[in-house]
């Protein structure tokens, strides 16, 4: 068969989102590959430019459906560094946590995604099942289900709701009985391990050239997580460990993912224990003062920055967000090429893709 | 009483009936139409065209019963997804029969739908192709008995095609034909890989699958049904040649593309594979005609190496091959549903290098067994 | 593998591990090498809190600065390019991180508003492809000898750039 190119997107089951991945096959091998992003952009950058501080939390949970929360954290961590505000411990611990839990929601949305990629149907709805399980958490906590709009410049919006330690300690050891089930489920499946093993492998020069953050460069081998390396928020007072592997393909990516979760199940205990009483919020000034203010964290899918100028008024004057997918997906191409065109679903679905925040 | 019994006694009643009132008729005319109408009448009545008649109601009847189970395939098939899911399934349809109806709401749902042929489709192939899809699949049902008694018999005494199991196998694999000429003639590329991985992927099932087969037609020593049966009144085949049994299991799987082996419409890389562009009710026919080939391998199986109809006599032999035949179709779901989808690659590597195999050792096991003289 | 390997593998190294000369942190000794480089163009490099530095560079000699940055002091990870739209200038800021001493410096480049032009680092780190293309889009900054500066989040045949403060929709 000869060449051809074949346009997987802008609307297609692989695509979890509206995005354009053009491969080039021959046969069934791919030669090439060119991602098209842009169809969902949004503009949200010039939008903050036009809103009031505490006006654009709500617009940063709409970067990204499946881990909202940590965008409107990282917002709040940003214009908390420009106007440079002391964040009561407590509203720390609760923010940790609620990320946490954002964290493996997250996590578990990919996996259920990319079973569903990969045919696998058990392994969509129950892991869709038990994202609930994390989603009724947070809102119990902040009130809405997708965007939560929970982090205020200067803490959270309110206070852990009643009994919600207990419902957290149950969550999180039925969230870890059930990672024992998943890990029996895909790693005890001898297709999955086939379409696994071995398939997109990304070295870790590779990784580290083409800027892929996050769990996807963990997977190449590279010991780096924002949480650990450079601490935000109560992450330092936290006793875990940075998942690495060194492989570089989809099963180290997956294997990646998994193990999060699982530190993440620590982090939310050591957060509840450790939770202080106090206030949850300081008052925020109005108006940020004339500087430039810098976040950086670790989001489920990689290293996301925002970096705020002020001058002075009560809108930024201007509002950067990096976005981790977008730059992962530049790398695609690298990726990508060699393998087959079923592979395509596998290692797209492996690097979790959110056009949300991809295209802003 | 047998089918042909039966029908041969619907036939003639309803050949008698319109001929008195075509004898009544004749006598009104003059006497040389009064004799044409004599001949015509005498014709009516005699054995050949008795026979004939009697064959097309006999089809009628067994396809109508097979579809009839076809919609309660597709109910367990939707009941059953949904327990293995952590869904419902079908529920408000037919609210008091378990959502039975769900499937006649949908089917109805797609008869009004357009149906569409995209203008650079070659015309002839994207039309022709589910006409061979569907009428392949349900020619198999045509030469597969549920009992001795229930099935297309060409005599009285219940004879049936004498190369039955050879006809199911040989219509089986049509499909995979009318897949290449729809993926074709759609004039889309997911349409054309699609197709071109079922031709790919025929060669690699369809071959241990008849070897399989192949080793109960040499126990059996007959490609006759009737006879394949009898021949397990003793003890099933499945226990004798039980890797043949698996193997010819999940060549099945690959027979009526269900999950690790639906390469052709795989959904996640190829949109709905060799289907993208086929809408409405070409889309419903073969979307029931998967579950006809599902129940089409079941009926298979149970026939080959589950002992077809023998069964405790409590029930009838029709009930003891349906109850096998949904067995294996339940297993289907279940594995299905458990297991991500294959690759096209690992699939022919499987196939050549260890069903194919495997299958040739069955083939030695059911040999040995003939001469040894235990069968 | 194993539970044990899973935990056991993920060791971590610290800022603190980080080689550094006695009684100078690593922070300053990286802005030291940089203004001993390159004394003409790189200026006010000052540290803003652990780990994060900021310097001005000027744009004839962003391209070696990189370079330097890459090659000898071991900053492998672009992290953000942004641009920024001020009334006499724009700034060309790059977030630029390093793996083995977990360190992040902020590079400043300005251009004057009539020439937005600056060279590309898409050869450094082949992350910046993307970023740039994206500032080129949005802000309308050139980068020269990028490999394909094309639009990438608007359509091709948008004739602004709407990040720009002079845009108005």
């Amino acid at each position: 068969m000869a060449e051809m190119w074949i346009n997987m997107g802008p609307q297609h089951p692989m695509t979890h989102g509206l995005w354009n991945l053009r491969v080039k096959v021959d046969g069934e091998t791919i030669v090439d590959a060119e991602p098209e992003v842009g169809y969902l952009h949004r503009g949200i950058e010039k939008l903050c430019e036009a809103r009031t501080y505490p006006q654009i939390i709500p617009i940063a949970d709409r970067l990204c459906y499946g881990s909202s929360l940590t965008w409107s954290h990282l917002y709040c961590l940003t214009v908390e560094d420009l106007m440079d505000i002391e964040v009561p411990e407590r509203a720390e611990y609760i923010r940790v946590m609620a990320i946490e839990m954002q964290r493996i929601a997250s996590h578990l949305m990919w996996l259920a995604a990319y079973a569903g990629d990969l045919g696998l149907a058990v392994g969509f709805t129950y892991t869709m099942r038990d994202r609930e399980v994390f989603v009724d958490l947070l809102q119990a906590l902040t009130g809405s289900r997708l965007t939560y709009n929970y982090p205020r410049i200067g803490g959270v919006a309110h206070d852990l709701p009643p009994d919600f330690e207990r419902d957290t300690v149950r969550a999180v050891q039925y969230m870890e009985m059930r990672l024992k089930e998943y890990e029996d489920l895909f790693d005890g499946s001898k297709i999955f391990m086939m379409r696994n093993v071995g398939i997109g492998i990304l070295r870790k020069e590779d990784g580290i050239n083409l800027g892929v953050t996050g769990p996807s460069l963990r997977a190449s081998g590279v010991d780096y997580d924002l949480r650990k390396d450079m601490p935000y928020s109560v992450y330092p007072e936290m006793d875990f460990e940075v998942v690495k592997h060194e492989d570089g393909d989809c099963y180290a990516r997956y294997r990646v993912r998994m193990d999060e979760m699982w530190e993440s199940c620590r982090i939310i205990r050591q957060a509840l224990q450790k939770m202080p009483t106090g206030r949850w919020r300081v008052v925020a000034p109005r108006n940020a003062p004339v500087g430039t203010g810098l976040g950086r964290v670790e989001d489920p899918r990689g290293e996301a920055v925002m970096y705020a100028v002020g001058d002075g008024t009560d809108r930024p004057y201007r509002l950067k967000i990096r976005s981790p997918i977008f730059v992962t997906v530049s790398a695609a191409p690298k990726i990508l090429v060699g393998y087959k065109l079923a592979d395509v679903v596998a290692i797209m679905g492996g690097l979790d893709m959110c056009i949300g925040e991809n295209d802003r | 009483m047998n089918l042909y019994q039966f029908c041969y006694g619907i036939v003639h009643w309803l050949v008698g009936l319109v001929n008195n009132i075509w004898y009544w008729l004749g006598d009104f005319l003059p006497w040389y139409f009064g004799d044409l109408f004599t001949a015509i009448g005498n014709f009516a009545a005699s054995e050949g065209h008795l026979w004939f008649m009697t064959l097309l109601v006999e089809s009628v009847v067994v396809v109508v019963i097979a579809l009839i189970n076809v919609l309660n395939f597709l109910w367990i098939f939707r009941k059953l997804s949904g327990r293995i899911l952590d869904f419902y399934g079908p529920y408000y349809v037919g609210y008091r029969i378990g959502g039975w109806l769900q499937n006649l709401a949908d089917g109805m749902k797609l008869f009004i739908k357009e149906i569409i042929v995209p203008t650079k489709a070659d015309r002839l192939g994207f039309l022709l192709a589910p006409v061979i899809f569907v009428g392949s699949s349900l020619t198999i049902l045509a030469v597969i008995p549920f009992s001795v008694d229930f099935g297309i018999s060409t005599s009285e005494s219940g004879e049936y095609v004498s190369a039955g199991a050879l006809f199911a196998l040989a219509a089986f694999s049509i499909a995979p034909f009318a897949i290449l000429l729809a993926g074709w003639s759609s004039n889309n590329k997911y349409t054309l890989i699609g197709g071109m991985r079922s031709a790919a992927q025929m060669m690699s099932y369809e071959i241990p699958l008849i070897l399989c087969a192949a080793s109960v037609f040499l126990l059996a020593g007959s490609f006759n049904f009737v006879e394949i049966v009898d021949a397990q009144s003793g003890i099933w085949f499945f226990i004798p040649l039980f890797i043949g049994f698996v193997v010819f299991l999940i060549c099945l799987m690959a027979e009526v593309e269900i999950i690790p082996f639906d390469l052709p419409e795989a959904e996640a890389e190829l949109v709905e594979g060799w289907t993208t562009e086929y809408g409405g009710m070409r889309f419903g026919l073969f979307y029931m005609t998967t579950a006809v080939r599902s129940y089409a391998g079941g009926a298979l199986a149970t026939a080959l190496f589950l002992g077809g109809w023998h069964g405790p006599s409590f029930l009838p032999d029709e009930i003891w091959f349906l109850i096998k035949a949904y067995i294996v179709f339940t297993v289907f779901m279940w594995l299905t549903w458990s297991v991500p989808r294959i690759r096209i690659d690992q699939m022919l590597v499987f196939g050549w290098r260890r069903l194919l195999p495997l299958a040739v050792l069955n083939l030695l096991i059911a040999a040995a067994l003939k001469s040894g003289g235990w069968f | 593998m194993s539970e044990g390997d899973k935990r056991s593998s993920a060791g971590v190294v610290g800022i603190e591990t980080a080689p550094s000369r006695v009684g100078e942190n690593p922070e300053r000794r990286v802005l030291r090498a940089l203004a001993e480089s390159f004394p003409k163009t790189v200026s006010e490099g000052t540290q803003l809190r652990p780990g994060v530095m900021r310097a001005k560079v000027d744009r004839s000699d962003l391209y070696s600065v990189c370079r330097t940055l890459r090659e000898d002091l071991g900053f492998e990870h672009l992290t953000m390019i942004s641009a920024v739209d001020y009334d006499d200038r724009f700034e060309i800021i790059y977030h630029i991180a390093s793996y083995q001493s977990r360190l992040l410096i902020e590079l400043i480049s300005t251009t004057p508003k009539d020439d937005p032009v600056v060279d590309s680092v898409s050869s450094i780190w082949g992350g910046a492809n993307w970023q740039e293309r994206e500032s080129y889009d949005l802000m309308g900054i050139e980068f020269k000898s990028h490999p394909k500066l094309e639009r990438i989040l608007l359509p091709k045949d948008v004739l602004y750039h709407p990040l720009r403060k002079d845009f108005r929709g």
